[in-house]
């Protein structure tokens, strides 16, 4: 698309809604490659593993003893994390559905949880304020490292090949720059509820909890552009981007799917946004490749998949 | 020896040695006998020793160490190592049969027949019973029921066998004519027996008809009618005894039991022969009848044999009268006990407190008064009047003791009465009180004594002051103020102090008080000095050794008493919005204060080094960023390195090894095991390195050199490189048989001295280097044998882990050189045999890291490949040489062979290459193959 006549409109039209959680979803996530799959974690304690295409259920993953706060797939899709409530990482074999590992050793509920690029790291971000790295390679049940500079809640993070990216309620989004040696800690002064970054990590998008979401540098630490219009001041509402990187994608506590125009920071029509979800919108996530589906999760129990309408 | 010596010790000591006291011996060898006689059986043991042994003869009771209570291979445990341990056994697939353990798994013999034993009395106990309708007696009947016996004959068999078993009890009853189903006791008449019917039924008697009456029935007594048995309710709660739930105090006392309405029959056996309520059988704890009636022995109730019920009915009454005359005398309490004479029984029920929930505090309640009293602005004046009117707020101390009396009539406006000032010297009698006065005066400057001997005089009417030291008068006004409960008087006390402290100045003498009398106040004087004297602080000398003590301040100071707030005039609300301001300005950081302007940038990022995991990094593909300096790099050790050869990355490495491989030709040999260019260095390196004693710095290159000590350790802290650099380090070592190489330094060195002024072998390799520059290979050829592999190795594959590179002994070393000398020497010349050769051999190659700048050597290597490669034909024609008798390996493969025809083919119109192998004779034993 030419960027001249702006980003590609947002799927509006429910495709299917996926609706087997019992109580709020916390978060729904592509699978990895094609991204034929989503899998979803909730309040019931269960992970699920959907094929948003038909809107069925494929599978159900259920051993966590409390909600399920954060999921990461890893490369091949083989595996799977995730993380909650219960203080500890699982990690999962698809097919067979049990848990391979768990690594625990955090001291609070797990908020998010990610996989390296080859998935031989899996970073999890806690209640403890703390990152811990664990090495999937080995046996041993210790993390290879813990990063103890959050000064309040982790709430999100991110994983690139050469970077670790946190996002605290400290109002900090943290860079640990493996390459470099690094830390860049970027004060935003709100609550970071989610840092999701542009392929090429040269910018980050960060959701904070004063209805904001922020473009930010990752190289100087400016503010690119901000999204505003939205209500988010209590949850977690993942923004992510839109096909292409051309636009921002962001749900909030109303039930409306928030969209705006990467370049101008405009929110793109309609504006405001239709409710579609009856409560709070606690994950947005877009399909890796195809320009028309997005999901997004939502307190009300329904993971709802968009897609453009049929010609 | 040593007696003799010690005997001669003896001796000088003046002891005979030859006594029997010097030769007694202390040592005892071996065990004593036992005593020759018996022991008889009777004997005392002491109870330690005493053996308990069951009627076996097998010994009970073994002590801890001999294997505790009934245990042992001898006794009850079947294995000499004891119990044995239960196995693991999967519970999986036996779950269906798991067997439960039960006690008599673990009795022996003696425990099993007492529990049977047991069990026999518990069956006999089990068969007695009345009626015969016990679980035995119905699982008899059962029994028999499978037996198929018709049902005429199983009645008649109980009609005509009586349940078997009886209490005797029951047979005794019977005997007397007792049967079932009756009631025991004297017959009764028919009008008897259906009062008891009526009175089981619970209805009134009174109900019973006369005109039912038949005249037959009249004529005959009949049995009593069967007590029905009293099944009192199963208590199953925990209350007490007669705890009634959800009963109040009030309702317990005021409820005066309406349900009892007769006098209490006390529950028994027997009962029911005469069901009326007889004396006998009231409960005589039943205290509710004790007031009114006496009870005896034998209390036959003759009124009115008929009409029973009349007779119950009047003594009621009775009773009823006889309590409501006995509430004036003496009552009882409900649990029977007599009041004590001279209280009531209450009789309305106790009233219990009403309590009001407490009101609940609103939400963010703060106790400040400050509040109420805004609230009411005349309170408050109110308070400020009398805040003003006391002028000194009061302590918690003089609030704790009250006010005084003195305090209190001074607010009422009396006249204080004059009273004796209290001191502790007023209560000591008059001796007492001049004995201590001694006792001050003496402890005082004895130049003072005659002084104060004519104060002490009582009768001197003469206001004489008395005269104190004025050095101490200013040390007791500094030291401890004795009289401080009473203000007047320690303000006397601090005049009286004063004046005598600087008897000059003129300061306020102390007067006696309005209406003192002259002696009193004489002796108030007295007082003060003596108290001067008593209480003045110790001396400066002294003083100086003693710290006061000092409170240290940790944590918030906390005052006794009433929280009040000391009243703050309100703020307005500029006021305190612009305090609020301060103080979130105060607060902000810089960081924040951008933040909050949405300046994001260098404001806002702090940028702090982070030093990752290794092991992370590693994970992540990533070079640490800031790794611990290692090893200095590999310069210094190997001088060579300075074409930047030994600056050996695997990256480089790959790279260049790939561009080598790439531009090599393709053949069909498998000889590659040439010496990468960093192998050749760290020889050099370590020629060096042995010429400096082995201390020579360790480097990358070093690695793999089997005579370094301290390689093993260095090795392990580098990551493993990949398998090449080892094969081809090891390879190197290994093919190139050291016999060979060891030869090939020294040579190299003969060569170098050959060569010219370079002396060492770093310098060696620079010229190497240099001379890789040329392309002709004559240049180079004289150090070419440095890298020249073991012809016998060349096809190995070298397994890591089994892989250990063996060294020949100098000296056998040594024997080779000049034979390698004249091979150099030949290989010059026939420099376009190696070439042919190389492009054969180094498509077969590993992938190996070579840099470029290594060129020289690669061919050096090659050529000296393609020489070994003759050798080894050689050593096929002339059978295995030297080397092989060095290195017992298996015989080159069929490719080799092959490989070395190709070679020979090519390298034909070379015979005198042959020959000169065989110029150079094996040293040595000679071998089978010499004499083919």
């Amino acid at each position: 698309m030419a960027p001249s006549r702006g980003p590609q409109p947002l799927a509006r039209t429910l495709h299917a809604t996926l609706a087997n959680h019992r109580g709020p979803v916390h978060v729904a996530r592509y699978a990895k490659g094609t991204a034929k799959y989503v899998l979803t974690g909730g309040q019931d304690r269960t992970v699920r593993l959907w094929n948003p295409a038909l809107g069925t259920e494929i599978k159900v993953f259920a051993s966590h003893g409390y909600e399920v706060l954060s999921i990461t797939v890893a490369h091949d899709n083989s595996k799977f994390a995730s993380s909650g409530g219960d203080r500890s990482v699982f990690l999962w074999d698809v097919t067979t559905g049990v848990t391979i590992k768990r690594f625990s050793g955090h001291m609070g509920r797990v908020n998010a949880v990610e996989f390296n690029q080859d998935a031989s790291v899996l970073a999890s971000g806690s209640y403890d304020a703390t990152v811990r790295l664990w090495d999937l390679r080995s046996q041993s049940h210790s993390p290879i490292q813990i990063l103890e500079e959050a000064k309040d809640a982790v709430q999100t993070l991110h994983v690139g090949p050469t970077q670790i990216i946190a996002g605290s309620v400290d109002g900090h989004a943290r860079t640990y720059d493996l390459r470099m040696g690094q830390l860049r800690a970027d004060y935003i002064g709100h609550p970071v509820t989610a840092v999701v970054p542009t392929a090429d990590h040269t910018t980050y998008l960060a959701t904070t909890l004063d209805s904001t979401v922020r473009l930010m540098d990752s190289s100087t630490g400016k503010l690119l552009q901000a999204f505003k219009g939205h209500s988010v001041q209590n949850y977690r509402c993942r923004a992510c981007f839109g096909h292409a990187e051309a636009s921002v994608v962001c749900g909030d506590e109303a039930g409306a799917v928030w969209a705006w125009d990467l370049l101008d920071g405009q929110a793109m029509q309609p504006s405001p946004p239709p409710r579609v979800h009856e409560k709070v919108i606690t994950w947005t996530e877009h399909h890796p490749t195809d320009p028309g589906e997005m999901i997004t999760a939502s307190a009300d129990g329904t993971v709802k998949v968009w897609r453009h309408p049929p010609k | 020896m040593h007696t003799s010596k010690l005997k001669r010790k003896l001796n000088d000591l003046g002891v005979n040695a030859s006594s029997s006291k010097a030769t007694e011996n202390f040592c005892l060898i071996g065990t004593p006998l036992p005593p020759l006689e018996k022991r008889d059986a009777g004997e005392f043991v002491p109870l330690w020793k005493q053996e308990v042994r069951d009627e076996k003869g097998r010994r009970r009771l073994h002590g801890a160490f001999t294997g505790g209570f009934s245990a042992g291979y001898f006794n009850s445990v079947g294995s000499k190592e004891g119990w044995a341990p239960s196995t693991f056994v999967s519970s999986r697939s036996e779950r269906a049969k798991q067997k439960q353990a039960r006690p008599e798994d673990y009795m022996d013999e003696e425990d099993l027949a007492e529990l049977r034993e047991s069990r026999k009395l518990v069956d006999e106990n089990d068969e007695m019973d009345l009626v015969g309708g016990t679980q035995a007696e119905l699982r008899r009947r059962a029994g028999a029921g499978e037996v198929e016996k018709d049902s005429i004959a199983s009645k008649l068999e109980e009609a005509l066998l009586p349940p078997p078993k009886d209490s005797v009890g029951a047979k005794i009853l019977r005997k007397m004519g007792w049967r079932p189903g009756q009631g025991v006791g004297p017959r009764v008449t028919w009008r008897q027996r259906k009062m008891q019917e009526i009175q089981l039924a619970g209805a009134d008697a009174s109900e019973l008809k006369e005109d039912e009456e038949d005249e037959e029935a009249k004529k005959h007594m009949y049995p009593a009618r069967d007590t029905p048995l009293l099944l009192p309710p199963r208590k199953e709660d925990t209350h007490g005894l007669g705890y009634t739930a959800g009963l109040k105090l009030g309702e317990i006392v005021s409820g005066q039991d309406e349900g009892r309405q007769g006098p209490r029959l006390s529950a028994g056996f027997g009962l029911g022969a005469l069901n009326e309520a007889e004396d006998d059988d009231i409960d005589v704890y039943d205290t509710d009848m004790r007031s009114g009636r006496s009870h005896m022995a034998f209390d036959i109730v003759d009124e009115d044999e008929g009409r029973p019920s009349a007779s119950r009915s009047s003594r009621q009454a009775t009773a009823g009268k006889a309590r409501s005359q006995t509430t004036q005398t003496s009552q009882t309490f409900r649990d029977g006990s007599l009041v004590i004479p001279g209280f009531v029984v209450v009789d309305e029920p106790l009233v219990e407190d009403r309590w009001y929930p407490i009101p609940d505090v609103p939400k963010g309640w703060k106790p400040d008064p400050r509040r109420v009293w805004q609230k009411d602005k005349e309170n408050m004046e109110k308070a400020q009047q009398e805040a003003q009117a006391l002028p000194k707020p009061t302590t918690h101390q003089q609030w704790k003791t009250g006010v005084t009396p003195e305090q209190r009539g001074a607010v009422l406006g009396e006249t204080p009465i004059r009273a004796a000032p209290r001191s502790v010297f007023e209560y000591l009698s008059q001796k007492d009180r001049e004995r201590l006065k001694n006792i001050s005066t003496n402890l005082s400057k004895p130049d003072r004594v005659p002084k104060a001997e004519p104060i002490v005089e009582p009768p001197p009417p003469s206001s004489s002051v008395p005269r104190v030291d004025p050095r101490v008068a200013k040390a007791a006004l500094q030291g401890f103020q004795p009289f401080t409960s009473d203000p007047v008087k320690q303000s006397r006390y601090a005049t009286f102090l004063k004046a005598q402290a600087d008897p000059d100045a003129p300061l306020p003498q102390l007067t006696p008080l309005p209406g003192q009398r002259a002696e009193d106040f004489q002796k108030e004087l007295q007082d003060y000095a003596k108290a001067a004297v008593v209480f003045k602080p110790l001396s400066a000398a002294m003083a100086g050794r003693f710290t006061s003590a000092s409170v240290v301040e940790t944590g918030p100071q906390i005052s006794e008493g009433l929280y009040t707030p000391a009243f703050e005039p309100e703020k307005t609300e500029e006021e305190k919005a612009e305090e609020k301001k301060a103080e979130e300005e105060k607060e902000e950081s810089p960081k924040a204060h951008a933040a909050r302007l949405g300046m994001y940038g260098s404001m806002t990022r702090e940028v702090t080094p982070w030093h990752p995991a290794r092991l992370l990094c590693k994970r992540f593909g990533v070079k640490e960023p800031n790794p611990e300096p290692l090893e200095p790099e590999a310069g210094p050790s190997s001088p060579a390195a300075g074409t930047g050869a030994n600056k050996w990355t695997p990256e480089a490495a790959l790279a260049d090894a790939s561009g080598f491989t790439a531009g090599s030709t393709s053949a069909t040999d498998q000889d590659g095991a040439f010496v990468p260019p960093a192998a050749a260095a760290g020889y050099m390196s370590f020629n060096d390195a042995q010429s400096q004693s082995t201390g020579g710095i360790k480097s990358l290159d070093n690695v793999g050199l089997g005579e370094d000590e301290t390689q093993g350790a260095d090795v392990l802290t580098y990551e493993r490189p990949p398998m090449d650099v080892f094969k081809a380090i090891f390879a190197s070592d290994d093919e190139e048989s050291d016999g060979e190489e060891g030869k090939d330094d020294t040579n190299e060195k003969m060569d170098v001295d050959r060569q010219g002024p370079l002396t060492t072998d770093g310098t060696v390799a620079l010229v190497k280097t240099e001379k890789a520059v040329v392309p002709s290979h004559l240049a180079g050829a004289p150090n070419t044998t440095a890298y020249a592999p073991s012809a016998t190795g060349v096809k190995e594959e070298i397994d890591l882990a089994t892989f250990k590179p063996t060294f020949v002994p100098r000296s056998e070393r040594d024997t080779k050189k000049t034979k390698t000398k004249e091979k150099d020497k030949k290989e010059k010349k026939k420099k376009t045999k190696t070439l042919v050769s190389f492009e054969v051999e180094e498509d077969g190659g590993y992938d190996v890291a070579l840099p470029p700048k290594e060129d020289s050597k690669k061919r050096d290597k090659d050529k000296d490949r393609a020489r070994k490669k003759k050798r080894k034909e050689h050593d096929e024609d002339e059978g295995k040489e030297d080397d092989d008798s060095m290195w017992v390996e298996a015989p080159p493969p069929e490719v080799v062979k092959t490989l070395g025809a190709i070679a020979s083919a090519s390298s034909a119109p070379e015979p005198n290459d042959m020959t000169g192998g065989e110029t150079s004779p094996p040293r040595g034993r000679k071998r089978a193959i010499d004499f083919m």
